[in-house]
C-alpha cells in the first residue's frame, strides 16, 4: 500500500440510532465508530439484537443517523434527502437478500434490468448490460426463465446479477445464503470473492461462521455497539459461543 | 424514469394479474356504458322531440287558452277562454296570417254498422287543412257552409277508415258519432302521430256541429276551443304576428293586464322542450355517474390491497434506486390505465346499446363525439383521482419495514 491517504468507503463517526420515543425508546445503535475502506471484503456479525441489521441498513442507506455522522464515498449521508439516498442506493450500492427479492412476474433478465429503469439507461444498451451480468454470474442460458423456474441458488445469483449491473462500489449482502443448501452457498459465496477481486467492496451481515470465516474480516456487533473491529475470521470459533471481548 | 418505461411497466403488472385487472375494470366499463347509453337515450329523446316539433312548419302559431306562465302545475281545468269567434277575428283582421284554424277535441264511440271503436273526436274548421298541412287523399273536407250550417258531415282519417270500411270505400256511407248519425265526405292522407296526436285515428266534424250536438256550448263568449292555430305568410312575419294578435284578443277580450291566452312559435316550443329533455337527459346522466364513482371507489379499494400485497415489491425497488415519485408514478399510471381502458370498453357497450335502443324505438340512434370524449376523460380522470391515496400510500412506505414485511 502507498502512503498517500486512502479515504474510507464507510465511516460511521458516533453514530447513534434511536427507535420511539420516551418509555418504548429502543438504543438500536450507540455511539458507532466503524470503517471499511475501498475494496475490503468483511462481514459483520453478532446475535441477534446487538444492531447489526440496523447498521446493516445505515450502511445501505436505507436508514440514517439520529446522531453522529456517516460518510458514505465522502459524502454525510445524514443530511442527505430521500430522493438522493435512493439515487446513492441505485448508483453506488447493490443489495443482495435473504429472500432473494426477485419480481415474480418478470423473467431473470427483466429482474436484472430493474435498477437500470431508475438509472435512465435504455433499450439495447439495457438488455446487453443485463445479460453481460447474469453471465458473470453463470445463467447466460437463464435469461428469459422466471424466478419460480429457477433453483434457489439461482434465484440468488440472479438477485446478484441485478445488484452488481449498476457497477455499484460497495456489494451488500443480508444473510445472502441464509436460505440456501451448502453447496450453492459456496457456488454463491465463491461469487462473492470473484466480485471482490474485481475491486467491488463486499460486505456481509451473516450469522453462518462458516460463511463469515470466508471472508478478511469480522466486525462484532452487540448491545448496540461495535465490539471488535477486526476479528481474525480464523478465531471464529471460539466467539460464536456469544462472547467476542475475550478475544478481543 | 421516463414515462413510456412506466406505462410499459404497469401494463406489465396488470396484465400479469388479468383476472383482478378485468374485475377492477368492471365497475368502470358498467359506469361508462350506462353514463354514455343515457346520454345517448337523452340525445336521442332530444332529436325524436325536436323532430316532431320542427314538422309543425317555421310559419305556424299556436294560441292556446289561460295563461301559460301564471298556470300551476297540476292545475287540470282547462281554461275556456278562446272562442271560434277569436279564431274568425284573427282571420279576417290580422293581415300577415293567411290561415287559421280552431280546434276542439273530445273522446266517443264511432260506430258503423255492427263495428264500434273508440276514437278522438276533433271539432275543426275549414282553415284546418292549410294551417295543419293535411291533404284530403278521397272526397272533400267540409268547408264554410258545412260549419255554419252545423251539417252532420265528417271527414275520417286513414286508419280509422281502415278499422271501419276494410277496403270498402267510406265516401258516402253513414256511421255514427256518440250515437248520432254523420255522413263521411273525405278521407284525410296518412300522416303519423305527431306529439301525441294521431289525426290518422281520429274524425274530423265541424267545429259548430260539434259544439251544438255533441258536446254542447260551454263558455258563456261562445263556442270554445282547446286551441287555435295559425299560419303567418311568411316565417319572418311571425314576430309581427304574435304582436297583432295578442292586440286584438287583448281588445276582444278587454284585457289590460294578465292575458288569458298564450301563444307559441314552433321556436318557443322547440326552447321548452330542450329544456325539458336537457335537464332529462342531464338528470340521467347524474345518476349514470353514480356507478362511474363507485367504479372508481372500486379502483381505488383494489389498487390499496395491491399495494399491501406488494410491500416487498415496493420496498426492493426503493432499495435498488426507486424515488418516491417512480413508486407513486408506477402505482398512478396502473390506476389510470385500469380507469381509462374501463372507460373505453364501458364507451364501447354504451355506443352499442344505443344501437340496440334505437333499434326498437322510435328515438335515433346517436351520441356526440363530445359526450364520448368527456366520459372517457372524466374516467381517466377518476383513475387519476382515486389512485392518489393508494399510491401515495405505496410511495411513502418505509424501504426497511417494506422488504421485511413476509
Amino acid at each position: 500500500m502507498s502512503s498517500s491517504v486512502i479515504l474510507p468507503l464507510i465511516e460511521f463517526k458516533h453514530v447513534t440510532k434511536i427507535y420511539g420515543a420516551g418509555n418504548t425508546e429502543v438504543r438500536a445503535l450507540w455511539d458507532v465508530n466503524m470503517m471499511i475502506h475501498p475494496g475490503e471484503y468483511c462481514s459483520i456479525m453478532g446475535p441477534s439484537g446487538s444492531g447489526k441489521s440496523t447498521a446493516m441498513n445505515m450502511v445501505g442507506c436505507l436508514d440514517q443517523p439520529t446522531s453522529g455522522e456517516y460518510l458514505f464515498d465522502g459524502q454525510n449521508v445524514a443530511q442527505l434527502q430521500q430522493d438522493e439516498l435512493a439515487h446513492i442506493r441505485n448508483r453506488k450500492i447493490g443489495f443482495v437478500f435473504q429472500q432473494f427479492h426477485l419480481l415474480t412476474h418478470l423473467t431473470a433478465l427483466e429482474n436484472v434490468e430493474q435498477p437500470m429503469m431508475y438509472a435512465g439507461v435504455l433499450g439495447k444498451e439495457r438488455k446487453e448490460r443485463a445479460a453481460d451480468a447474469l453471465a458473470q454470474v453463470g445463467l447466460s442460458d437463464r435469461l428469459n426463465n422466471r424466478p419460480n423456474q429457477l433453483s434457489g441458488g439461482q434465484q440468488q445469483r440472479v438477485a446478484i446479477a441485478r445488484a452488481i449491473v449498476n457497477q455499484p462500489l460497495l456489494l451488500l449482502a443480508d444473510e445472502p445464503t441464509g436460505a440456501l443448501d451448502t453447496q450453492t452457498t459456496q457456488d454463491v459465496i465463491d461469487i462473492f470473492s470473484k466480485l471482490n477481486d474485481s475491486g467491488i467492496t463486499v460486505v456481509m451481515v451473516t450469522h453462518e461462521p462458516d460463511v463469515a470465516r470466508l471472508t478478511n474480516r469480522v466486525i462484532w456487533f452487540r448491545d448496540g455497539a461495535v465490539v471488535n473491529h477486526n476479528l481474525n475470521p480464523a478465531d471464529l470459533a471460539s466467539v460464536t459461543a456469544g462472547s467476542a471481548t475475550s478475544v478481543a | 424514469m421516463d414515462f413510456a418505461e412506466s406505462l410499459r411497466m404497469a401494463t406489465r403488472t396488470l396484465s400479469a394479474n388479468k383476472l383482478r385487472s378485468g374485475l377492477t375494470m368492471l365497475g368502470i366499463i358498467i359506469g361508462n356504458a350506462s353514463v354514455i347509453a343515457m346520454i345517448g337515450i337523452g340525445e336521442g329523446a332530444q332529436k325524436y322531440v325536436n323532430g316532431q316539433l320542427q314538422s309543425l312548419g317555421p310559419n305556424v302559431l299556436f294560441i292556446v287558452p289561460g295563461n301559460r306562465e301564471a298556470r300551476q302545475l297540476g292545475d287540470l281545468d282547462t281554461p275556456r277562454t278562446l272562442v271560434v269567434a277569436d279564431a274568425e277575428a284573427i282571420a279576417t283582421q290580422v293581415p300577415s296570417v293567411t290561415a287559421v284554424a280552431a280546434e276542439k277535441t273530445t273522446q266517443g264511440i264511432v260506430s258503423y254498422r255492427n263495428r264500434n271503436t273508440s276514437s278522438s273526436i276533433v271539432g275543426t274548421t275549414e282553415g284546418f287543412l292549410p294551417v295543419r298541412s293535411f291533404e284530403v287523399a278521397q272526397g272533400r273536407f267540409f268547408n264554410d257552409l258545412d260549419q255554419r250550417s252545423n251539417r252532420l258531415v265528417a271527414v275520417i282519417g286513414d286508419t280509422l277508415a281502415d278499422r271501419l270500411f276494410d277496403d270498402q270505400s267510406p265516401l258516402g256511407k253513414q256511421i255514427r258519432i256518440k250515437g248520432i248519425t254523420f255522413e263521411i265526405v273525405g278521407v284525410l292522407e296518412r300522416k303519423g302521430s305527431n306529439l301525441g296526436l294521431d289525426y290518422d285515428d281520429a274524425v274530423m266534424i265541424p267545429i259548430t256541429t260539434l259544439a251544438s250536438r255533441i258536446v254542447g256550448r260551454t263558455s258563456p263568449y261562445g263556442i270554445d276551443v282547446s286551441f287555435i292555430s295559425v299560419s303567418a305568410n311568411d316565417p319572418d312575419v311571425m314576430e309581427t304576428a304574435e304582436f297583432q294578435i295578442t292586440n286584438l284578443l287583448r281588445l276582444r277580450h278587454r284585457i289590460t293586464e294578465g292575458d288569458d291566452f298564450s301563444i307559441s312559435s314552433q321556436d318557443t316550443l322547440l326552447d321548452i322542450a330542450n329544456t325539458v329533455t336537457g335537464a332529462l337527459t342531464l338528470m340521467l346522466a347524474a345518476i349514470a355517474s353514480i356507478s362511474l364513482f363507485v367504479g372508481g371507489i372500486g379502483i381505488m379499494n383494489i389498487m390499496l390491497v395491491s399495494v399491501r400485497e406488494r410491500t416487498q415489491e415496493i420496498g426492493l425497488r426503493k432499495a435498488i434506486g426507486a424515488t418516491q415519485k417512480d413508486i407513486l408514478t408506477q402505482f398512478l399510471i396502473e390506476a389510470v390505465i385500469l380507469s381509462a381502458l374501463g372507460g373505453l370498453v364501458g364507451t364501447g357497450l354504451g355506443v352499442s346499446g344505443i344501437f340496440i335502443i334505437a333499434a326498437l324505438s322510435p328515438f335515433e340512434a346517436g351520441v356526440s363525439l363530445s359526450a364520448v370524449v368527456v366520459a372517457v376523460g372524466v374516467s381517466g380522470s377518476i383513475g387519476l383521482f382515486f389512485g392518489v391515496v393508494p399510491a401515495r400510500q405505496a410511495a411513502k412506505l418505509d424501504p426497511i419495514v417494506a422488504l421485511r414485511s413476509a
